[in-house]
């Protein structure tokens, strides 16, 4: 072990990004808005604070573990894993309408945060601990992508939709990696795309489909398969168009429409989203100060230390400091990507991407969340969002990826 | 084989790359666009959101006696207000205990309001005592949806004095009158009668507006900036009225258990001292919310309490007219004060005209003293024939008969003082004659008078032919310190000479030393001179009448009291005039037997 081998640009910035989450929690929880706060959350400060001290703690205990043991382990761990969050639905907690938290004593567990990093890890297995990984093989992509599956299936069943998504954002990456030519993996992955486009309008619904189409053509040639994708999109959009006019009553229609546009009902879930873009907004070029933000300090912005704290950022440093924390969470990213890029084991690689695209995945869906860019969906910002369960697990998954970067010439013996 | 698939993996990796680079700019841009390009849109809503306006209602100018004495005055009510719509029934248990009352009723009420508007503000419970408003106001964050509101009542300090129909009361604009007028909100109170009306521009002062920050609960939390950019509400303007509070107060227990009016004025200036309309309502139960019951007793009760009988009721004025006849008699040289004429105990003119005076040698003094109808048939007959009726009308006008006298109260009653054009109007073009004319020269047939027109011509009378403008308010005191002094002019009516007015007057006190007025109106500390009247009143028992003013030689009041169907004013009318000016220019009753009689004064019941 040579500690100038180990990855200090990232822990660096995994500091900052809690550091930046500390400060923020502060404000949304301690500025003067703790008053309307009942006395449970005016602590959440001082207990991300232990967090952040157990995960530096967990961070450096992980380093002394030897890189094979995810690998080896990674079956075990999908099944204890799975296991484990089979017994959350049973008895687990529910929070916010959320059965995903098994407590064990004093401290709450999400589970389907373990099982994140458990599925990537068993996937990696799966994909390249076998010597003939034929690239056109179909079965191989099936297998892996019932692996995503598996625990997404059960993280819906908790009613955690946010975490689901984030699961299934892998199914891309992974089938990429599998070798599934270009051409099938945007096929397999088109349907949400051109889905949530027809809900827009059918015409955007349309032209998605037609560009994916050409998209899958370019990629693979294959008139066949061009002709059942188009075919595929077309009966998509008017699927949904049927299901929006004839099916579904008008009330439903529009709380689906509103889903894709929150504007639309400005007292209902709309409401959250228009005081957060009010808050980011009214933060201008400078932002209002610290602890001076009217609409965190005046309980305007909802769970403002977990899924909305971005909000306290943009309205209290402005676009100076907001951009200043993209910028954080994009080099995070970047970092962990390029830490991938100089790996040569195939099996660290796919881990540390698939961990990456599942933080840049909780970073889109949160910021995207909290500027509107996406309808409103309930994840955490990693590392920055108040959650001690959240911080120890993401940090388990960035503290495994350390690892396998950390004792990278030991995999080059055996490749 | 291994060459391509690492060569794939690193495709991979710098694909994921340019996405994640991509939508990092997406993001970016977005925050641009947010935060620097619709700051402007954005910047408002969120102080919008955390600020609001509210206005601060002016405190209404208060109303004093002539000695400075407050007479109306302002109290806050408090109210507990709802919005159902955000309301979580789930508090109303709690809401209950607060506001000590049962939970169903708590419950019902909310039902009440949310059925009248689930998305408006509605009163929950109103005119709440400060310690349980206090209680509410401090858990109010526990209770979306429920809110509160202070507004202010009128009060009337001195006790007992009620001076209804000089105060008015007020009511919530109507929607017509919110609509016309700029100045007003819904929901404000408006003055509908009295003072409260014809000053309601003084009064009600200006809005002042609040700037508070709320939080997303709605929650107050104080005054933003520290009130820097607040705008402080302006006071409305303070009344100093001409009223004698005691005076007034006197005045309505004499009248209390009567129907009628009395007014009374100095006669130098036109200042009401008193007005008392009979019955009068209850203003402290008008002043709240509205009493839904007394409204509609007040509004149906036969005796209509609400009607203003000082300043717009008509009756014939009957011989508390024959002053004003004496000196038109005097001023047309159709008499002189020691013209006589002989009554032989009626008029005789196409018929026989009753006189209740003894027959006799007759002057003018002796004609107002002892009242004699034919004396004044004799003069309106010579008056008509010599000139016509519209001379008469000419010179009895000028004393402010059939026209409002202009006092600074609402719905004043012109009276009627008939010309030759009214009784064309009326009775059709050469059909009327004499008679109809006769009977104007002792206050009775066509003609009519408010109480207040007659203490006007008892005041002019007083002050020697000086027309005067009867009026309530003294002075307006601004806010900013300012007063604006209400003073009418008092013009000399023209054709009044020194020699005809003594010799009137002297008739008068004649009516009080040894006429009809002796047994009430004569005191032996003030020299007092007036006229008894008795107007027919076909449809029941008469009315009695009684017009007077003193000192004589130097006038500070003047008194005109009608009782409905009282019967002979010297005995219904004078004691209470008579009382009025005792209590006014010696301070005190020296006469128990007078004020028992007023108090025990009973109507006759139809079969007695």
């Amino acid at each position: 072990m040579n500690i100038s081998e180990y990855n200090w640009s990232l822990t660096t910035l995994w500091v900052g990004l809690v550091t930046v989450g500390l400060i923020a929690i502060y404000s949304a929880t301690q500025g003067p808005v703790a008053q309307f706060l009942p006395s449970y959350i005016q602590v959440n400060f001082y207990k991300q604070l232990i967090s952040f001290g157990i995960a530096l703690f967990l961070l450096v205990a992980l380093q002394y573990v030897p890189p094979r043991t995810f690998q080896e382990g990674s079956y075990v761990f999908y099944i204890v894993g799975l296991l484990l969050m089979v017994l959350t639905l049973l008895v687990g907690r529910e929070v916010n309408g959320a059965k995903s938290w098994l407590a064990l004593g004093s401290f709450n567990l999400q589970t389907s945060e373990l099982m994140k990093i458990a599925t990537i890890l068993a996937v990696a297995n799966y994909l390249t601990s076998r010597r003939d990984i034929s690239a056109e093989n179909l079965k191989t992509a099936l297998i892996t992508v019932a692996l995503i599956l598996v625990p997404t299936l059960l993280v819906f069943l908790q009613n955690d939709s946010g975490t689901a998504i984030v699961f299934l954002s892998l199914i891309p990456v992974v089938l990429f990696w599998s070798g599934l030519p270009y051409g099938i993996s945007l096929f397999i992955i088109s349907p949400a795309v051109i889905g949530y486009m027809s809900i827009i309008g059918w015409y955007w619904g349309l032209i998605a489909a037609i560009l994916l189409t050409l998209l899958v053509f370019i990629l693979q040639r294959s008139t066949w398969l061009t002709f059942t994708s188009f075919a595929t999109g077309l009966l998509l959009v008017i699927g949904v168009q049927v299901a929006l006019f004839q099916i579904l009553q008008p009330h439903q229609r529009a709380r689906i429409e509103a889903f894709t546009n929150p504007s639309f009902d400005p007292q209902g879930a709309g409401w959250n989203v228009i005081q957060a873009k009010t808050a980011i907004g009214s933060g201008g070029l400078y932002g209002k100060g610290y602890m001076e933000g009217t609409q965190t300090q005046l309980r305007f912005l909802p769970e403002q230390w977990t899924d909305f704290i971005f909000c306290v950022i943009g309205e209290e440093f402005g676009f100076i400091g907001a951009g200043l924390v993209i910028l954080l969470l994009l080099g995070f990213t970047l970092t962990l990507l390029r830490t991938a890029f100089n790996h040569r084991h195939p099996f660290a690689q796919l881990v540390i991407v698939s961990v990456a695209t599942i933080f840049f995945i909780h970073f889109f869906i949160n910021v995207g969340s909290a500027t509107a860019l996406i309808p409103v969906i309930g994840v955490p910002l990693p590392f920055i969002s108040y959650g001690g369960s959240a911080l120890l697990t993401n940090t388990l998954m960035l503290g495994i990826c350390l690892n396998l970067d950390f004792h990278k010439r030991q995999f080059s013996i055996y490749r | 084989m291994a060459q391509r698939k690492k060569k794939r993996t690193q495709i991979s990796i710098r694909v994921l790359q340019a996405i994640i680079i991509l939508l990092g700019l997406v993001i970016l841009g977005r925050l641009f666009q947010l935060q620097i390009l619709d700051y402007k849109t954005y910047e408002p809503l969120s102080r919008q959101n955390a600020l609001r306006q509210q206005n601060v209602n002016p405190a209404r100018g208060l109303i004093y006696d002539r000695h400075g004495k407050l007479m109306v005055d302002n109290k806050p009510i408090y109210s507990i207000t709802i919005m159902p719509a955000s309301y979580d029934s789930t508090k109303t248990p709690l809401l209950a205990e607060l506001l000590n009352v049962p939970v169903k009723e708590v419950r019902n009420k909310i039902e009440e309001a949310r059925s009248y508007s689930r998305y408006r503000t509605s009163r929950l419970f109103t005119e709440i005592d400060f310690k349980t408003f206090s209680m509410i106001q401090e858990n109010i964050w526990q209770l979306p949806g429920i809110g509160h509101q202070i507004e202010s009542k009128r009060d009337y300090p001195i006790d007992s004095l009620q001076a209804s129909h000089v105060f008015g009361y007020l009511r919530e604009v109507s929607k017509e009158e919110y609509l016309q007028q700029k100045n007003y909100h819904l929901g404000d109170k408006i003055g509908k009668t009295g003072l409260e009306k014809t000053y309601e521009p003084q009064l009600k002062g200006e809005y002042g507006t609040e700037y508070v920050l709320v939080n997303a609960m709605g929650q107050n939390l104080g005054s933003y900036q520290d009130g820097a950019i607040d705008e402080a509400p302006v006071k409305g303007a303070d009344l100093r009225t001409t009223i004698d509070a005691d005076l007034q107060l006197l005045a309505e227990d004499l009248m209390d258990g009567k129907r009628g009016a009395v007014v009374a004025m100095n006669p130098q200036t036109g200042g009401i001292l008193s007005m008392v309309s009979a019955p009068q309502y209850d203003i402290r139960r008008l002043s709240g919310r509205i009493d839904g019951d007394y409204w509609k007793n007040i509004n149906t009760d036969p005796e209509n309490p609400l009607f203003n009988r000082a300043s717009s009721s008509k009756q014939p004025p009957g011989s508390t007219f024959k002053p004003l006849m004496g000196l038109m008699g005097l001023e047309m040289d159709l008499i002189t004060p020691r013209k006589t004429i002989y009554n032989p105990g009626y008029y005789s003119r196409g018929r026989r005209y009753n006189d209740l005076a003894d027959p006799g040698q007759y002057n003018i003094g002796k004609a107002l003293q002892e009242s004699s109808n034919t004396f004044f048939f004799w003069l309106m007959d010579k008056m008509v024939h010599t000139y016509s009726i519209d001379r008469w009308y000419e010179l009895a006008s000028t004393f402010g008969l059939g026209q409002p006298t202009g006092i600074d109260l609402p719905n004043e009653t012109a009276g009627i003082l008939p010309d030759s054009t009214y009784l064309n109007d009326v009775l059709g073009e050469g059909t009327w004659g004499i008679g109809d004319q006769l009977s104007l020269g002792i206050g009775q047939g066509f003609m009519a008078a408010s109480p207040l027109q007659m203490a006007t011509v008892a005041s002019q009378i007083a002050n020697g032919g000086y027309a005067v403008k009867p009026h309530l308010v003294h002075s307006i005191a601004q806010s900013n310190g300012t007063v604006n002094l209400v003073n009418p002019d008092t013009i000399k009516i023209s054709w009044i000479g020194q020699q005809e007015i003594e010799t009137v007057k002297a008739g008068m006190r004649r009516v009080v030393t040894t006429g009809s007025g002796r047994y009430y109106a004569d005191l032996d500390s003030v020299k007092v001179a007036g006229k008894t009247g008795t107007a027919q009143n076909p449809h029941g028992e008469d009315h009695g009448w009684f017009i007077c003013f003193a000192p004589l030689d130097n006038p500070q009041i003047a008194v005109a009291v009608l009782i409905e169907n009282g019967g002979y004013g010297s005995q219904s009318a004078s004691p209470i005039a008579s009382l009025l000016v005792e209590r006014y220019l010696t301070g005190k009753i020296d006469r128990p037997y007078v004020y028992e009689r007023v108090k025990e004064f009973k109507y006759q019941t139809e079969d007695s």
